[in-house]
């Protein structure tokens, strides 16, 4: 079995009679340490996918099991504290607390973890030092480029040091040179500290920093693996 | 208001004796003036001490003073004429500067809020001042305090002064005694005896609850617009919470992302929204103390001060910690019950 192990995987909304599947009866293997592009259509199940392997949606059929832990059999509170082990999670739109700056936005994971204040203080710092941005620990958010915040958001993935990174778009909303700075992080991410990455991504030109790229249409996957 | 009109339970042993028909207002009621010895001496078991009986004849009077002879503007006094007595039938009564007015010195004495009744700041009724009517300036000897009853608003001056200026020297408007051995019962018997004087008895406490029931609607309507501005302010304070949560469903979203537990996002969202909630009470509370505290407020029979005590600052707090926690919970869980993914889809 692979690390992220994902069997007739079907995620379904009943809306009436109507029954709409995102997810259709996916078999998928992702090795760890594996940097994984996702591409497809608008609509054809990327982000589903994406947040069922970080807990944050159940599927409706089929398996998942990550690091031997089926994700179906988990409370919603187990499902909670797995996350909080085990996923960092990298938005497109960085969801960075505005009142917050942007140590006390990294800090914010590790809050549910049982660490002395100077503990989360080498933490934070090793994380903001690791994106490049801790000269800008005390800035807020607003005070900050996209591409910044970004990697203040990538900060706030790893400080937990989770084995996987979930990303869903996460240059969708920067220009090119930030855009290169990120995926250049998260190839760092994936080489060095060894994180199984999973990412969305519009943008071929971001799939050249993952190992390999899959495409998704409706719900399944389309084309034999493509190596990078 | 209704702890000023209600009286002291003290009061209880007082009994008013006032002119059949007059019960409504003891300004109209004119009685002999013997009525006062003849109670005096009929009733047993009247309060007495060292040979004294707690009778006190009194005229009641609402007389039109003004500030100066040459002043054209007449301020609504309420006028009591008293004996020494008097001081010791209402126990009430404390003297807090100055001495009681003394007969024929065209003196009078005034109580704690008579200012705010005459609508005059309370310097203008310094001890020494004057005030004029019926044709003469009166200097002010003393001033009194009765807190919490109808007294507290009114002008004394000893009784043989008043029935001078009121033209009825041989007429009261009031006796009142004190009871001790006596009950109401023997008061009452005596009144109903005494066909020929024409007299009533009352409890003092009866007579002003039935005047307080008579600006019951006042009350009502006073409590009335107490309610809409404070469900006004409810209503605000909910929209408000509805909003600012409605702005943080994403944030929550990613707080769960994160690991975050729904309850553990509950409490800390109640937690700010107490806390804030709290703030704002703590601010109004002092608002309140520092702009309505010892404020008196003017009506026809009177005067009354609102009084900001612990009693209404708990009540003001606490409910404004309820408004937080019961504004919060609602738009918390609305912002919970969204799953996930959808949270983090919001804008
Ligand atoms: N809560 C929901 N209820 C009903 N249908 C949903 C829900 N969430 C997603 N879907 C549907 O599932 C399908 C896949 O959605 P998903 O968000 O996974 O697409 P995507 O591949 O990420 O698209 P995009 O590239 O536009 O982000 C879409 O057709 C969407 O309408
Ligand atoms: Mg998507």
């Amino acid at each position: 079995m692979s690390f992220i192990t994902c069997q007739n995987l079907t995620r379904e909304y009943k809306k009436g009679d109507a029954v709409i599947r995102p997810l259709d009866g996916l078999d998928l293997e992702i090795p760890r340490g594996d940097f994984l592009a996702l591409m497809g259509p608008s609509g054809s199940g990327k982000t589903t996918l994406l947040n069922l392997v970080a807990g944050i949606d159940s599927p409706t059929g089929g398996s998942l099991v990550i690091d031997g832990t089926d994700l179906a059999k988990l409370s919603r509170n187990k499902l909670a504290a797995w996350r909080s082990k085990h996923i960092g999670y990298v938005f497109q739109l960085y969801n960075l607390v505005p009142v917050l700056t942007a140590y006390e936005n990294v800090e914010l994971p590790l809050l549910l973890h049982d660490l002395s204040k100077r503990q989360r203080y080498e933490r934070i710092t090793e994380a903001l030092e690791r994106v490049g941005i801790a000269d800008r620990a005390d800035h807020f958010p607003r005070q900050l480029s996209g591409g910044q915040e970004q990697r203040v958001a990538i900060a706030r993935a790893i400080v937990t040091d989770p084995d996987i990174i979930v990303a869903d778009e996460p240059t969708g909303d920067l220009d090119k040179g930030s855009a290169h700075t990120v995926m250049q992080l998260l190839q760092t991410l994936n080489k060095e500290l060894g994180k199984t990455i999973v990412m969305v991504t519009h943008d071929p030109k971001t799939t050249e920093y993952a190992t390999r790229t899959l495409h998704l249409e409706k719900g399944r996957l389309v084309e034999a693996e493509v190596a990078a | 208001m209704q702890l000023t009109l209600n009286q002291r339970e003290s009061m209880n042993e007082n009994i008013m004796i006032i002119g059949t028909g007059s019960e409504e207002g003891v300004e109209r009621s004119q009685i002999d003036a013997a009525v006062e010895g003849i109670a005096s001496a009929s009733v047993p078991g009247l309060k007495e001490r060292a040979g004294v009986v707690y009778a006190s004849a009194e005229i009641h009077a609402a007389l039109p003073v003004r500030e100066s002879r040459s002043s054209t503007k007449d301020l609504n006094a309420v006028m009591r004429g008293v004996r020494p007595i008097a001081f010791l039938v209402h126990s009430d009564v404390e003297i807090l500067e100055g001495r009681a007015p003394r007969s024929g010195m065209d003196e009078i004495m005034v109580g704690q809020l008579a200012a705010t009744r005459l609508g005059v700041p309370a310097e203008r009724l310094a001890v020494g001042s004057k005030l004029h009517f019926d044709n003469r300036d009166w200097t002010i000897s003393g001033r009194f305090a009765a807190p919490g009853t109808v007294m507290n608003a009114e002008i004394w001056m000893p009784l043989t002064d008043l029935q001078v200026a009121t033209k009825r020297e041989s007429t009261l408007s009031c006796v009142i005694v004190t009871l001790e051995d006596a009950t109401f019962a023997d008061v009452d018997v005596f009144a109903k005896s005494r066909l020929d004087l024409e007299i009533t008895a009352i409890p003092e406490r009866s007579y002003y609850a039935s005047i307080a029931s008579f600006y019951g609607p006042i009350r009502v309507m006073i409590i009335v617009t107490a309610v809409l501005i404070a469900s006004g302010g409810v209503m605000g304070g909910l929209n408000t919470m509805y909003a600012a949560f409605a702005a943080r469903v994403r944030e929550v979203g990613m707080l769960q992302a994160l690991g975050y537990t729904r309850s553990a996002i509950v409490i800390n969202l109640t937690e700010e929204s107490v806390f804030s909630a709290a703030s704002g009470a703590l601010i109004g509370t002092v608002f309140g103390i520092l702009l309505l505290d010892g404020l008196a407020v003017r009506f026809s029979m009177g005067a009354f001060a609102l009084t900001i005590d612990a009693p209404v600052v708990f009540t003001g707090f606490v409910g404004g910690l309820a408004v937080g926690l019961v504004g919060a919970l609602p738009p918390a869980v609305r912002c919970l019950r969204l799953p996930i993914p959808e949270a983090l889809k919001s804008v």
